[in-house]
């Protein structure tokens, strides 16, 4: 089929690019081992305060905030996929594209998927490293591969969010603006990096709406306690919904602004 | 038989700007038929159009027996498309970048190869298959771009400003290139430029645009000859914008019914004169000026340009508008109006 053809020789293409930029590897390879060892490092002094909150007995902060890591690469990564777009844009290549009788859809398709094969690779190493730094994993392998459908279905929605953003602004400055704007304060309004016991009350009622809080629970749950199912159908559905509306604003604003 | 045909087509884009404003042209199959005209006279607005990239919004374009709007998919397998921009990926080599083509295009990967071949061949690009496009010079980078959009061997290619941006020598290079393929593989070439030189050179016919509209079509040649005779070009001694004003203004009364002179045309500070003989014209001229007391800084006997053509239909020059100064007089003039 032509769709499959496409998207599979696109994504062959934006993997063989990144690839080939070393220092991109580079920096992919050692982010989350500076995030892991550094900043575990940094929060040490809050593992008093720690062990006191109930279902963390016990548990260190490299533990605690692994999954974090995890899903923190899949959104800084995820949010930057508009950037390659652009650079297409930019170079002529996507209206040259456009006049061959390629498939549409496949080209926002593949760079979303390429974005995927991306993240689950990411993720893959965030997990070996964490386990060989000494944190055990509730659900074992299992576990890891439900975590990777959660986060590729964060991912999803960011990729094509910022796909979108790319084709609505065809200029690089606003969208690295949005994705400035948006990143951290995404994390920080989550229990990425603290128990939501700690939270104050108000961020935990802004967290509901939070679809990277959604990632962090689950994935953290899969690794800490176990299958904890009243958390994770209600993480699925909820991520499964945001990529869902990534992927119609993608689409739409693929239909109204490529040419 | 023709192969591309529009009928009135018509473009405005929000805000209300008429980029193309109703034209209707034909190019036969196997032409190299050109765009003339200055940026902005709506030149890529009709490529895009005739590509399906943007669609009309009124009128009808017929490219390779398909309509571009009720047809777009059919216009598409039959079309290859140079944008103005060089669309290729740098990350990639230049086989890898036209494989990629090769399969948009529904080739199967043996005859992608082979046509890979053929065509690095045709483009004088053996050698540089499996190199990456970074290490390319912008004449390659260039020739790979035209490549990427003949590899399905189309029935028409789109050229938009092939050869804006590039050296003098390398668009030599790239015109015979583009020749060559015409004569190769039978391909009808429709191409923009605002380059007189290109059109002149580059085309077998060609339409001269401005504001969206066909204001001159024909062979260069033929265009041409209906300026008739050659062109005096007559430049002030003063360079003030008033006294040019005046310059233009006694020149032409001094001129007007002399019957050696078919027409003048002011440009840009700048008088034409339309002669039937430029060399014998040139004294005569001389004597009358001085005689009126009328000084000038130089003068230029010259063939007519299709800039000529452009500038009997307009009264400006593309040249001009392009805020390219030619010569130093008009360099030092437009300092002067600051």
């Amino acid at each position: 089929m032509n769709l499959l053809g496409d998207i599979q020789h696109q994504v062959i293409r934006h993997l063989r690019t990144l690839f080939r930029i070393r220092v991109w590897i580079f920096i992919n390879l050692v982010q989350p081992i500076i995030w892991l060892v550094l900043f575990t490092q940094v929060f040490d002094s809050l593992g008093a305060s720690f062990a006191q909150q109930p279902g963390l007995e016990n548990i260190s902060y490299l533990q605690f905030f692994a999954p974090g890591v995890v899903v923190m690469t899949v959104l800084f990564g995820s949010a930057w996929a508009g950037m390659g777009l652009l650079q297409d844009i930019d170079m002529g290549i996507l209206s040259k594209m456009l006049a061959t009788p390629v498939t549409r859809a496949s080209i926002i398709t593949s760079r979303v998927i390429a974005s995927m094969v991306m993240l689950v690779i990411q993720a893959l190493i965030i997990f070996t490293i964490a386990v060989i730094m000494g944190v055990d994993i509730a659900t074992g392998v299992p576990g890891v591969l439900f975590s990777v459908v959660l986060i590729c279905l964060l991912g999803l929605g960011f990729a094509a969010f910022s796909n979108g953003l790319a084709l609505l602004f065809k200029r690089p400055e606003p969208l690295m603006g949005v994705i400035n704007f948006v990143a951290l304060p995404t994390v920080f309004l989550s229990s990425t990096m603290m128990p939501s016991d700690l939270l104050p009350g108000w961020l935990n009622t802004v967290r509901q709406f939070n679809p990277v809080d959604y990632g962090v629970v689950g994935v953290r749950d899969l690794v800490l306690h176990g299958y904890v199912w009243s958390d994770l159908w209600l993480s699925v559905l909820v991520l499964a919904a945001w990529a869902a509306a990534g992927i119609t604003f993608g689409t739409l604003m693929f239909r109204a602004k490529a040419e | 038989m023709s192969i591309i045909e529009t009928h009135q087509l018509v473009k405005v884009f929000p805000g209300g700007i008429r980029a193309v404003d109703g034209i209707d042209f034909e190019v036969k199959a196997g032409e190299i038929f050109g765009f003339l005209g200055p940026n902005g006279a709506g030149k890529t607005t009709t490529i895009k159009m005739l590509n399906t990239l943007i669609q009309p919004t009124s009128g009808a374009a017929m490219v390779a027996g398909f309509d571009v709007v009720k047809n777009p998919a059919e216009v598409r397998k039959r079309i290859g498309y140079v944008a103005q921009d060089v669309g290729v990926d740098e990350y990639a080599t230049g086989r890898e970048n036209l494989t990629l083509y090769g399969h948009f295009y529904r080739l199967d990967g043996p005859t992608i190869k082979q046509r890979v071949k053929e065509i690095f061949e045709l483009l004088d690009l053996t050698g540089y298959e499996d190199k990456r496009v970074s290490t390319y010079s912008g004449g390659m980078r260039k020739r790979l771009d035209i490549a990427m959009g003949l590899i399905h061997r189309p029935e028409v290619m789109f050229l938009d400003e092939p050869t804006s941006g590039l050296d003098p020598q390398t668009r030599t290079h790239v015109w015979e290139h583009i020749q060559n393929l015409a004569k190769a593989m039978g391909v009808t070439i429709f191409l923009t430029t605002h380059y007189m030189e290109e059109a002149d050179h580059l085309t077998d016919r060609i339409a001269i645009i401005d504001l969206g509209k066909i204001i001159a079509m024909g062979t260069p040649t033929k265009l041409k000859q209906s300026i008739g005779g050659d062109v005096v070009t007559l430049s002030p001694y003063e360079t003030g914008a008033e006294e040019c004003q005046e310059f233009i203004r006694r020149t032409q009364s001094a001129l007007s019914d002399k019957p050696f002179v078919l027409r003048t045309q002011a440009t840009d500070g700048e008088l034409a004169v339309y002669v039937n003989k430029g060399e014998s014209a040139a004294p005569k001229i001389m004597r009358l000026l001085a005689s009126e007391g009328i000084e000038v800084e130089s003068l230029s006997v010259s063939r007519p340009s299709l800039d000529d053509v452009f500038l009997k239909v307009t009264g400006r020059t593309i040249r001009a508008q392009e805020g390219t100064a030619t010569t130093y007089a008009q360099i030092k003039r437009k300092r002067d109006r600051r």
